[in-house]
């Protein structure tokens, strides 16, 4: 068994149009003894940008922490908010400065990006474990439902949805490909962004 | 005979004197006002401007940042303002500490730092420039309006000798002497808010040398709890200082600007 | 074998950890305190490799100590847990790691709340409404998701507590004969005989 699967859990992230989801399940698990149901594993960087750290749970907890420090670090040396496309690159050194002895986390990253015409684009990207970026116009799956998730979205997803048809798809995709995983489920998240709120909804997911 | 001891920091005179740092306080004592009070559901700092004139460009201060022009009041954290009296370079670099010092508390510990904690950070730093080095002190003073859930809404006051204490209400810069017996007076336990607003505003207006109130001489902030009871500091943007002022009628009247112009 | 657990209550903590010393196949002590109380109202179970419980145990209580030396209050239950928790992760990926499971219990005083977590020796920290460390979490979770209650009282905590031990008694091959049980509320820490 690999340590990516050691404390199970999936995060996902979407486009819409003019708006981003991302979604995680709630589980935190030792192998297959469940812990707890309300393990968060995405979270917030800005108003307009989340972060989802699927992977080894210590490493959840560190990271999270981590980019929590550089962000505050940067949004005080800058007097501005870190843009989506940025943080990529710090999640990306941060992962990659431990190349040989690495962090077993994926993160998924969904935000907002200010575009020069003065707009928000939607911005979604994913990385390995040790931050090599993958940026995606559809959707990007990590954690150990990503196979199931890859399958679900591909069938799902569909451009340009407003933001309650995303919110919907996301919370399908997420809900249908968690339940054939073993590791990942007990609730989920979703975080649905658009250029000026954020909408956060617990779903409630089969307990077993 | 003071010139044979104060050149270093680190030499006593024989009075058992410290003269730079007593030089560190003068400079403070002409500096722009900082006041602070603290009331029973949060804290009012405000601050007179020096540095002023209708070639500043003051575009900053309009939008982004954390509110403020960036002279005097200054967010130090999410749940501490502070308002700086003195040399304004050591200030930046003060602030600079404090911001470094709150995020690594962070950290460490997820949770934001304690007030007194920030304060004494800040003072282990000044106390350590009057003893090491032969370098200069810190040319500052400052006023620390914080909440934790430890103490709840707390104000400090720390000064370049690196003592600190904590007040109800207090006063730093030209005028503090004069600041601080009016709010000795008119000072009472348990205030609101919204009084203690009041109170700092009357307060500054007749300590300030110009007889009435605008934004381009005054930075203003409070911190308050939010419904979650999580701290919520808001540092004022000039067209809210204008709009508090009329609010309690201090504002410039509109003959004033024009026979300005 | 090693087992701990812990469940909160209304306005409390327990926490349960069994008391033997074992070398091989040889218990060589069943009176060990394996609850440390941190501060005045933070407990932490350790269970874990022999040597590295007490020395990690130790290093916690004495930075924890220092903290409420030099600020005059103690850490609260959260920022303590997230410092303990740093410690862990540091270790995990230094040259010898400890290898220490741990729950704490704490009360804070602050906001009137009882909180448990429940950590691993990679790090991991959650907070629980139960926990259980070692072979007796196989028995004692599942009792617990039945009968445990976030609004019970002390006396009704301490029946489902006993449930637990009894299980564990019961169905454990080598069990522990004794159990030390302690409490935080808002009163402080102190042990509870069962």
């Amino acid at each position: 068994m690999s340590i990516m699967q050691y404390n199970g859990g999936s995060v996902i992230a979407m486009v819409g149009k003019d708006c981003v989801a991302i979604a995680s399940d709630l589980r935190l698990g030792v192998q297959s003894l469940s812990i707890t149901s309300d393990f968060e594993k995405v979270f917030p960087v800005t108003d307009r940008l989340f972060i989802g750290l699927p992977g080894l749970a210590t490493d959840v907890t560190t990271l999270r922490e981590q980019f929590r420090y550089r962000v505050n670090m940067y949004t005080i040396k800058e007097e501005r908010e870190i843009e989506p496309q940025t943080f990529a690159q710090l999640v990306s050194s941060t992962l990659y400065e431990r190349r040989f002895g690495p962090y077993f986390i994926e993160p998924v990253i969904a935000g907002m990006q200010k575009t020069p015409a003065g707009g928000y684009a939607p911005f979604i990207a994913a990385t390995d474990l040790i931050g090599c970026l993958n940026f995606a116009k559809d959707f990007v799956v990590a954690g150990t439902a990503s196979e199931k998730l890859f399958g679900v979205a591909e069938g799902l997803w569909e451009p340009d949805m407003e933001a309650e048809d995303l919110f919907e798809t996301i919370s399908q995709t997420l809900l249908n490909a968690v339940d054939r995983d073993a590791f990942s489920g007990w609730g989920a998240v979703v975080h649905l962004i658009t250029k000026d709120q954020v909408i956060t909804r617990k779903l409630k997911g089969r307990m077993d | 005979m003071a010139r044979r001891y104060d050149s270093r920091t680190t030499i006593f005179s024989p009075e058992g004197r410290l003269y730079q740092i007593e030089y560190a306080m003068e400079a403070i004592s002409h500096a722009g006002t900082v006041l602070g009070v603290l009331a029973k559901d949060g804290i009012v700092l405000a601050a007179e401007k020096k540095v002023t004139g209708k070639l500043l460009d003051l575009s900053g201060a309009k939008e982004g940042g954390y509110g403020g022009s960036g002279e005097k009041i200054f967010l130090l954290n999410s749940n501490v303002v502070a308002g700086v009296a003195g040399i304004t370079a050591d200030a930046n670099s003060l602030v600079n500490y404090a911001r470094e010092a709150a995020q690594r508390h962070l950290y460490m510990y997820n949770e934001d730092i304690p007030v007194e904690m920030l304060a004494q950070r800040l003072c282990d730093l000044k106390q350590g420039y009057t003893q090491y080095g032969g370098l200069r002190p810190f040319g500052v003073s400052l006023l620390y309006a914080g909440y934790d859930p430890h103490y709840n809404f707390q104000l400090y006051h720390s000064d370049p000798s690196g003592n600190y204490s904590g007040w109800k209400a207090t006063c730093i810069g030209a005028n503090s002497g004069t600041a601080q017996s009016l709010l000795k007076q008119e000072y009472k336990e348990e205030i609101s808010i919204e009084d203690a607003i009041s109170l700092v505003l009357r307060v500054m207006s007749k300590t300030m040398d110009s007889t009435t109130l605008g934004s381009e001489k005054l930075e203003f902030a409070t911190l308050t709890l939010d419904a979650e009871q999580r701290p919520k500091a808001k540092i004022y943007r000039p067209a809210e200082i204008d709009a508090l002022l009329r609010k309690h009628d201090l504002a410039k009247k509109d003959e004033d600007a024009e026979m300005k112009s | 074998m090693e087992t701990a657990f812990g469940i909160t209550g209304k306005g409390y903590v327990l926490i349960a950890s069994d008391t033997t010393a074992v070398h091989s196949i040889v218990k060589v002590k069943t009176d060990v305190d394996k609850i440390k109380e941190l501060s005045p109202f933070l407990l932490m179970a350790t269970s874990g490799e022999p040597g590295d419980t007490v020395q990690f145990a130790e290093y916690i209580e004495r930075n924890i100590r220092l903290y409420h030396i030099r600020n005059n209050f103690p850490l609260r239950p959260p920022s303590a847990a997230s410092w303990i928790r740093r410690s862990l992760a540091d270790s995990l990926r230094s040259r010898k790691p400890y290898s220490v499971n741990l729950l704490l219990g704490g009360y804070d005083v602050s906001t009137y709340k009882p909180h448990l977590y429940w950590m691993d020796y990679l790090g991991t920290l959650a907070e629980v409404p139960f926990a259980a460390h070692g072979y007796g979490s196989y028995f004692t979770l599942s009792l617990l998701d039945k009968y445990h209650d976030p609004e019970a009282t002390v006396e009704e905590g301490l029946a489902t507590l006993k449930r637990c031990i009894d299980e564990v008694s019961k169905r454990l091959v080598v069990s522990p004969d004794r159990f030390k049980v302690k409490i935080v509320d808002k009163d402080g820490v102190r042990e509870i005989e069962v």
